[in-house]
């Protein structure tokens, strides 16, 4: 009776399922295989791309460096010919010649110290008085270059063996290790070597007098605001997106305080300062970091590259119409005041940051709207370049004192 | 259930065989790294600034490692280059972080290297920025009537500020600001360091 109650769509309750052996199929198997082999050639590529950018990060810094064949024209071209011109002529009455000029003929030491500290003062080339006005590369160039420099200056212009090496460079370097620019051609005369007499008197250094309000607000700050030190540095030098403030316009510096003051310009941390600043207290700053000359300590640091840099500050990128950094901020980029800043030796990632806000509209005071049309042409691998390239240049050679504070200064005295 | 010995021993076998190219290769790669040229160990007041850091959970909303330019902006955000192997050295364990809620601070000593800056910043960020979210750190200062010789001072705008009496900072907001100052890997990096190469194996950069 059981047997027959039992439904006969239901299994047989004594089977035990099992399962045949059944190898992996042979599909499976291949891709398993192909995964195998993928892995193996991955890891081989990845390997290859580690060598690879190791031998990319070495020939970006020869390339940084000018250690190619022939670095000292390169060099030339982009450190020294905005200024003396790349037939080395100069500009008649402003910019001294190279060509034919006692200074590319004379000892090696005396190209060696101009380019390692600058000049500012009178000087006579040939029977023509410039007023000496160059800054210094100690700070942007390595021994190893300026040898190729004054190499190829004194070879080209002053018809010299290449009697500069790095050792000399070195050994000339620690010679004046501390002091500021020559103060003219007599100086060096005196000093360096004496055929290139006779030489214009110096004008004696007039040293423009520093309140001591102003010099308090700097290093020690007050109750209500930061001491301007304590983020751009004892000497305005500043650091990443901290930006340089030496060499700055006078004009500019004051009118930056004024729109963080009243908002045109957006930065939290300067409005806590400006707004606690008088008018008169933030054009004594301006005049203040206006005068200071310090070595740079910029350094690209972006990846940007530096051949596109150099052509967009040189030339600019018309097809884009991008202007030439250069054609409004002046010769290597030292700035014309009061409203173009100074740009060279200034830091990159502030320089990229400052761009890329133009482009996107966080930073809006700049006159006519100039800047904002212009850095919304850029690429971000433009800014990259442009930023990096100024971070090459050496620092604004130091400004004279107009008349007028010359004047104050001596009465002062 | 059958086979549990094939199969456990393949399993072991797998964890092995990933303890062994994940852990242990790169430990012995990055052991053997050098400091950064540059890098300094911490000192004591920094180290208890580390500490102050830690036990505030800093590390929930700031991370230590900025990233490459083809990740993130992060160089032209002014937070310093990329972030290699050897500039951890000094840090055990790393506070590497994964939360950006605020920036990252592995160069924060290179870009506000203020103290009086930080010290205002720890005690209100809404006194520098009114749309901060940061938490304010008031239990590391003091209010006191007037400064004792040696007190630092903070300074902090009238808004915010006590209505009698001046901030002065505990040495804890000292230690945890020294801390801050010695964050700086802006030093290059040699040529041959660690560092992630990514897939770019044409040997054109960006």
């Amino acid at each position: 009776m059981t047997r027959q109650a039992r439904d006969n769509r239901a299994p047989e309750e004594t089977f035990e399922p099992y399962e045949e052996h059944r190898g992996i199929p042979l599909p499976v198997l291949w891709i398993a295989i192909a995964l195998a082999l993928w892995g193996v050639v991955m890891l081989f590529q990845s390997h290859s791309a580690a060598d690879s950018g190791i031998t990319r990060r070495a020939s970006q810094l020869s390339t940084q460096t000018g250690q190619t064949a022939d670095a000292g024209a390169a060099l030339f071209v982009a450190n020294c010919s905005t200024c003396h011109q790349p037939e080395g002529t100069g500009i008649s009455a402003a910019i001294p010649p190279l060509a034919g000029s006692p200074f590319t003929a004379a000892r090696p030491e005396v190209v060696t110290q101009i380019l390692l500290h600058g000049i500012n003062g009178p000087i006579r080339v040939g029977d023509r008085d410039f007023n000496g006005h160059m800054p210094s590369f100690a700070s942007v160039l390595s021994n190893e270059e300026i040898a190729r420099i004054g190499n190829y200056v004194r070879k080209r212009f002053g018809g010299q063996p290449p009697e500069l090496t790095p050792q000399l460079v070195a050994r000339e370097r620690e010679r004046f290790a501390d002091r500021g620019p020559w103060a003219g051609g007599a100086e060096i005369a005196g000093t360096v070597d004496a055929s290139l007499a006779p030489q214009p008197p110096t004008v004696p250094a007039r040293i423009v007098p520093t309140d001591a309000a102003t010099r308090h607000l700097v290093n020690d700050g007050r109750g209500d605001a930061w001491a301007c030190a304590s983020c751009h540095g004892a000497q305005g030098q500043g650091n990443e997106d901290v930006p340089r403030l030496a060499g700055l316009p006078a004009a500019y510096i004051a009118k930056q305080l004024g729109d963080f003051s009243s908002g045109r310009r957006d930065n939290d941390s300067m409005r806590v300062v400006a707004r606690a600043l008088s008018k008169r207290e933030m054009a004594a700053l301006g005049r203040y970091y206006e005068r200071l000359s310090v070595p740079s300590t910029a350094r690209p640091s972006l990846g940007g590259d530096l051949a596109r840099g150099e052509k967009l500050a040189l030339e600019g990128d018309w097809e884009n119409k991008v202007p030439a950094c250069f054609s409004c901020h002046g010769p290597s980029g030292f700035g014309v005041a009061p409203t173009f800043p100074s740009l060279s030796a200034q830091h990159p990632s502030y320089t990229a940051r400052q761009l890329a806000d133009w482009a996107g509209g966080v930073r809006s005071n700049s006159p006519v709207q100039m800047m904002e049309k212009i850095s919304g042409r850029l690429s971000a691998e433009d800014r990259r370049a442009i930023a990096d390239y100024l971070a090459t240049l050496p620092p604004v050679p130091a400004r004279k004192p107009t008349p007028e504070e010359a004047s104050n200064a001596n009465t002062a005295r | 259930m059958n086979r549990i010995a094939p199969l456990s021993i393949l399993a072991l076998g797998i964890l092995a065989f990933a303890t062994l190219l994940l852990v242990i290769v790169p430990g012995i790669q990055i052991n053997t790294e050098p400091p950064t040229p540059g890098l300094k160990p911490y000192t004591a007041q920094q180290l208890r600034g580390r500490q102050v850091y830690i036990a505030n959970g800093c590390v929930y909303c700031h991370s230590q490692q900025p990233r490459s330019a083809d990740q993130a902006p992060d160089d032209i955000r002014g937070w310093g280059r990329a972030a290699v192997a050897s500039d951890y050295v000094f840090d055990r364990p790393h506070l590497l972080g994964t939360m950006r809620t605020g920036p990252d601070l592995l160069n924060i000593g290179a870009r506000l290297p203020s103290r009086e800056w930080q010290l205002t910043h720890l005690y209100q960020p809404r006194a520098i920025s009114d749309w901060s979210i940061m938490p304010a750190y008031p239990f590391l200062f003091e209010v006191k009537d007037k400064a004792a010789p040696g007190d630092v001072v903070v300074s902090v705008p009238k808004e915010y500020a006590p209505r009698h009496g001046v901030v002065v900072a505990k040495p804890a907001a000292l230690d945890l600001v020294a801390y801050l100052q010695s964050l700086d890997r802006t030093m290059p990096v040699p040529a041959k360091a660690i560092r992630d190469d990514g897939y770019d194996n044409d040997g054109v950069g960006k």
